[in-house]
């Protein structure tokens, strides 16, 4: 019987492992690629592990710490290894996995799963008009200029203004590409605005806010898009539409975490996130399986969803150690106004240590107010100069704060 | 009264200068109509007089003609073959036809100018066999459906394709009538829902033909169907209605025609015919000619344009689209029967539709109905998206229908007559018109292919049995359906079996490998026989992937993979530094 089984060798999954080898469990990592890292191996950029590691690193070498620290702590590697199924008989899991070297069943006593999440695609995003060669998602641009060395076209379109879509952007300029624009909803870049100062602006690369494609045009390859501006919710406004010619479409519009196979084990899914609900251990709910990364919820700095896996490790480790208390005092955590999604979603348990709450408003605002709303009022506020949808935002409160509060709401205002 | 009076009378009612020619059953108009809506109009009523056998519609709408294809003119010297019969078009019905003519011994060949078959109406098929309650009486589908329906248990155990007599339940609702309510003052109009209408629908069932057709009113509605939304009144029950995989059914037929001595030639696209007086000797591709003693017509959308071309104008196809939701396997679930809600008078750009389970686990809401102006129009429009999650949320309110993972689009080739037109054609000897098959084409398949070799016998094709007609085919074996046994003994023989390419469908490169060596050469080929990239990602995890095997395999660089049709190349551009 092994300890835990980390799902994933992205930078959280990574990170999770480590950490649990480093406290001496007998851990297991599966990942699906024929090499760990995850999105990092594809991000050749830098600006990783300015948080944790007080410089700016490129997506590989970030990674490449942690693969050393795997190494050190012992964990046991699995590639190229897809997850054919897992099963909770009474207190362990069963897990089948296929290699090209065959079918392997391994049994834990935990799980934690950090297989990340998707990209959107043009059908979830509702893009009419004709179904060509030319339209893809902006990781597999990334994968397929970085690993393969080609470029999806001469003339792009960009959908989005997030930090993906603008790395693509500057990543397709300088390696050659003739001519690009970058359209998206909102009036300014959503990303961070370093990006879009060093990305876009400083390389001249046009772009038209406030605008989305409504059609694609083409019946082999993509010949051209039509272009159509957006109110300020997003809507089409009519009689804006303007055809564009292009031979691609790079999106980059939303990740969507990959939680069917956690909710396939009984786990309960939050609608506003995607991902599963989690308690301040990241522990789902089902007892003895955690979820970290973005799996959880989109972290905009990588260093961010590594610390929670941190804190997730911790979790695993009392876990393991049957040092959980297991009379539980739940206190749900939900979105008030002006907040998309909380996490975690539930606290759980009893105890003085200080908790880390992540919220991605639902307004853009200066100088705001963040309020943890109980029973009987107000338990705590804070104070923010700035806030925005694209940025996930934190808190940090002793757990006390909470206590005795079923339900507590954070809004905003 | 006379054939062209019987026009004439239907033409006076429209405010245009339209002239016609009615010539043994085929009336040909001639003129200008404003509207394209009006040329499918005028057309259809035409087309329903008795004993018009086939409309051509010339008439022009905004100065525009029917679409037609341009064809090359240049004459290609390269002599490509001789067959006995040629088979044009290989489509679901090209390719039933193919394969039934390979259990006699003759030379055949099929002609298609895509570069897979299945490239058609076929592939946008929502897998839906028909049970043949609805075709009117008189009419050549009603008798094909139900014969062809029949046919499908053995012909897909033969061929090894999935297929699944899952039933269909025709739902009436206090929607059924709603145009017609103030007829039906009080209880009626519930009398007539529960009691009156299941039974008229029951008996027009029956006289197509149709076995074991239920009526079923209660509680015993949601014993089959928990999920329906709870104000059905009554459900007419059909068993024989089954659904199967349309493309999967044809690259079968294809492969079983192709092993029992069928050649084929594809990316050959006909471009003329070489006559002798009223006979076809030579049929003229873009890569050269193919003689031949008989042709077969069954070019689909264009197979109007291929009769036009051999000096037979009897039929316009008038393109229909299709538009349809595709939905995440997670709600396999949800669904078990083809669910239609009964709607009189039937809705003006939507006269069937439903939802279906597909064999695969998918759930598919549609189709539309659409009468467009070019037969290639297989766009989509976010508005009609909505619209059919509109539409069909009315039967299953609780469904999550904003989780489709794809929408997509196919034309019908109609007819004016809207009917199947199958016979010899009226001005060339040798060929067959197996035209205007749309739905219920798949349904049909099988029987229309059975008639047509019989009608080829008439035309005087001597046909003897092929001793040597072996029925079965071999499938792609799946890794996602072997136990686990299996599964290692096959990645014990070759590693390819556990890399797993598509993870949403579990798909392996050794099943993609197998794909190629079958013949695809694109990355839909490949899709289509392993389903690889279906699943709810929709290829954004699995396309460089496969790109890349397809590359190795066939030993092109990755930027010349092509999704489909020559043109359709992913990528284009080597990344700076990397040239040469």
């Amino acid at each position: 019987m092994i300890d835990v089984v980390v799902v994933g060798g992205g930078p959280s999954g990574l990170a999770a492992a480590s950490e649990l080898g480093a406290m001496g469990h007998d851990v297991l990592l599966l990942e699906r690629e024929d090499e760990l890292g995850g999105l990092l191996n594809q991000c050749i950029h830098d600006g990783f592990g300015t948080i944790l590691f007080s410089e700016s690193l490129s997506g590989p070498e970030f990674a490449d710490i942690f693969m050393n620290r795997i190494e050190r702590a012992g964990v046991k590697v699995r590639l190229e290894t897809y997850m054919r199924s897992v099963e909770k008989i009474e207190d362990h899991f069963v897990i089948s996995t296929v290699t090209p070297e065959g079918v392997e069943t391994f049994e834990s006593r935990a799980l934690v799963y950090a297989i990340g999440c998707r990209e959107r695609n043009r059908f979830e995003i509702e893009i009419g008009g004709t179904r060509p060669a030319g339209v893809f998602t902006a990781g597999t641009v990334q994968r397929l200029v970085n690993l393969y060395g080609f470029l999806p076209g001469k003339q792009p379109v960009i959908v989005g203004g997030g930090d993906v879509g603008m790395i693509v952007a500057r990543h397709l300029y300088l390696e050659g590409v003739e001519s690009l624009l970058m359209v998206y909803p909102e009036d300014f870049f959503s990303g961070l605005p370093r990006n879009a100062q060093q990305c876009v602006l400083d390389l001249d690369i046009p772009y038209k806010p406030r605008t989305t494609v409504k059609r694609i045009f083409g019946d082999k390859k993509v010949k051209a898009v039509e272009l159509v501006e957006v109110d300020k919710d997003w809507n089409m406004i009519e009689g804006t539409e303007k055809i564009y010619s292009c031979d691609s479409v790079i999106l980059s519009v939303g990740l969507v975490p990959y939680s069917e196979k956690v909710e396939e084990l009984g786990a309960e899914i939050d609608p506003a996130t995607g991902g599963p609900v989690i308690n301040e251990h990241f522990e789902t709910t089902v007892d003895g399986v955690f979820s970290v990364g973005n799996l959880i919820q989109i972290f905009d700095y990588v260093d961010d969803a590594v610390k929670s896996s941190y804190t997730a490790a911790e979790g695993v480790d009392r876990f393991l150690k049957g040092s959980f208390d297991k009379t539980r005092s739940h206190t749900v955590l939900n979105p008030g106004e002006h907040v998309k999604t909380v996490t975690p979603q539930r606290i759980e348990y009893e105890g003085k240590d200080e908790i880390t709450l992540f919220f991605r408003p639902g307004v853009e605002k200066e100088n705001v107010e963040v309020r943890l709303l109980g029973k009987n009022g107000i338990l705590k506020s804070f104070k923010k100069r700035y806030v925005r949808p694209s940025t996930l935002e934190d808190i940090k409160i002793p757990k006390s704060v909470l206590s005795g509060n079923p339900e507590v709401v954070i809004d905003v205002r | 009264m006379r054939l062209s009076q019987k026009v004439k009378k239907v033409l006076d009612k429209y405010p245009y200068d339209i002239s016609f020619i009615v010539d043994g059953g085929i009336v040909f108009l001639e003129g200008k109509v404003e509207k394209h809506h009006e040329w499918v109009e005028i057309g259809l009523k035409v087309g329903q007089i008795k004993g018009v056998e086939g409309v051509v519609n010339d008439l022009s709408w905004e100065g525009k003609k029917r679409s037609k294809v341009e064809r090359p003119e240049t004459e290609i010297d390269n002599k490509l073959g001789a067959h006995e019969i040629v088979i044009i078009g290989g489509g679901i019905i090209g390719c039933s036809i193919a394969r039934e003519l390979s259990k006699y011994r003759c030379d055949v060949a099929l002609v298609e100018k895509g570069p897979d078959v299945a490239m058609g109406q076929t592939r946008a098929n929502n897998g839906m066999v028909h049970p043949g309650i609805s075709p009117s009486k008189n009419t050549l589908k009603r008798r094909l459906n139900v014969l062809g329906n029949a046919m499908y248990d053995e012909l897909c155990d033969e061929l090894n394709v999935p297929f699944k007599r899952v039933g269909s339940l025709i739902l009436i609702t206090p929607r059924t009538l709603e145009g017609y309510r103030r007829y039906l003052p009080g209880p009626l109009y519930n009398i007539f829902l529960k009691y009156l209408l299941p039974w008229m629908v029951k008996k027009k069932g029956q006289r197509n033909g149709v076995k074991g057709i239920e009526i079923l009113k209660g509680s015993e509605i949601f014993e089959y169907e928990s999920v329906l939304i709870d104000d059905v009144i009554s459900v007419v029950k059909i068993p024989s209605t089954g659904i199967v995989d349309p493309y999967a059914l044809t690259i079968a037929l294809y492969e079983n025609a192709k092993k029992n001595g069928v050649k084929f030639y594809l990316n050959t696209e006909v471009v003329d015919f070489k006559k002798d007086k009223k006979s076809i000797e030579q049929i003229l591709t873009d890569r050269g000619t193919i003689a031949c003693e008989h042709v077969v017509n069954a070019a689909g959308l264009y197979s109007d344009e291929i009769a036009d071309m051999a000096g037979s104008r009897e039929f316009t196809i008038h393109p229909r689209k299709g538009v349809e939701l595709l939905y995440n396997k997670r709600l396999e679930d949800k669904v078990d029967h083809c669910l239609a809600e009964l709607k009189i008078p039937s809705h003006p750009t939507s006269k069937g539709g439903g939802i279906n389970p597909t064999v695969h686990g998918n759930i598919i809401w549609g189709p539309t109905a659409v009468e467009v102006e070019s037969k290639e129009d297989t766009s989509v429009e976010k508005e009609t998206i909505h619209e059919i999650m509109e539409r069909y949320s009315s039967i299953l309110p609780d469904f999550p229908k904003t989780e489709f993972i794809r929408y997509f689009a196919g034309v019908r080739a109609a007819s004016f007559t809207e009917d199947f037109i199958i016979r010899a054609a009226k001005e060339v000897e040798n060929m067959l018109h197996v035209a205007a098959i749309q739905s219920p084409g798949v349904a049909s398949a099988p029987a229309v292919a059975e008639h047509s070799v019989d009608l080829l016998k008439e035309m005087g094709v001597v046909l003897r049995p092929n001793e040597n007609f072996e029925p079965d085919r071999d499938p792609i074996d799946r890794a996602a359906d072997m136990d686990e046994n299996e599964l290692k003994r096959r990645i014990g023989k070759d590693g390819r079996w556990g890399n797993i390419v598509c993870t949403c469908e579990m798909v392996s490169e050794a099943e993609i490998v197998q794909a190629i060596d079958r013949g695809a050469e694109s990355f839909d080929a490949v899709k289509r026989r392993t389903r690889a990239g279906m699943g709810e990602c929709q290829e954004s995890y699995c396309l460089l992937r496969i790109a890349e095997i397809i590359s190795e395999e066939l030993d092109v660089p990755l930027n010349e993979v092509k999704k489909e049709w020559d043109e359709s190349e992913f990528f284009n551009g080597i990344v700076r530094g990397e040239e040469q």
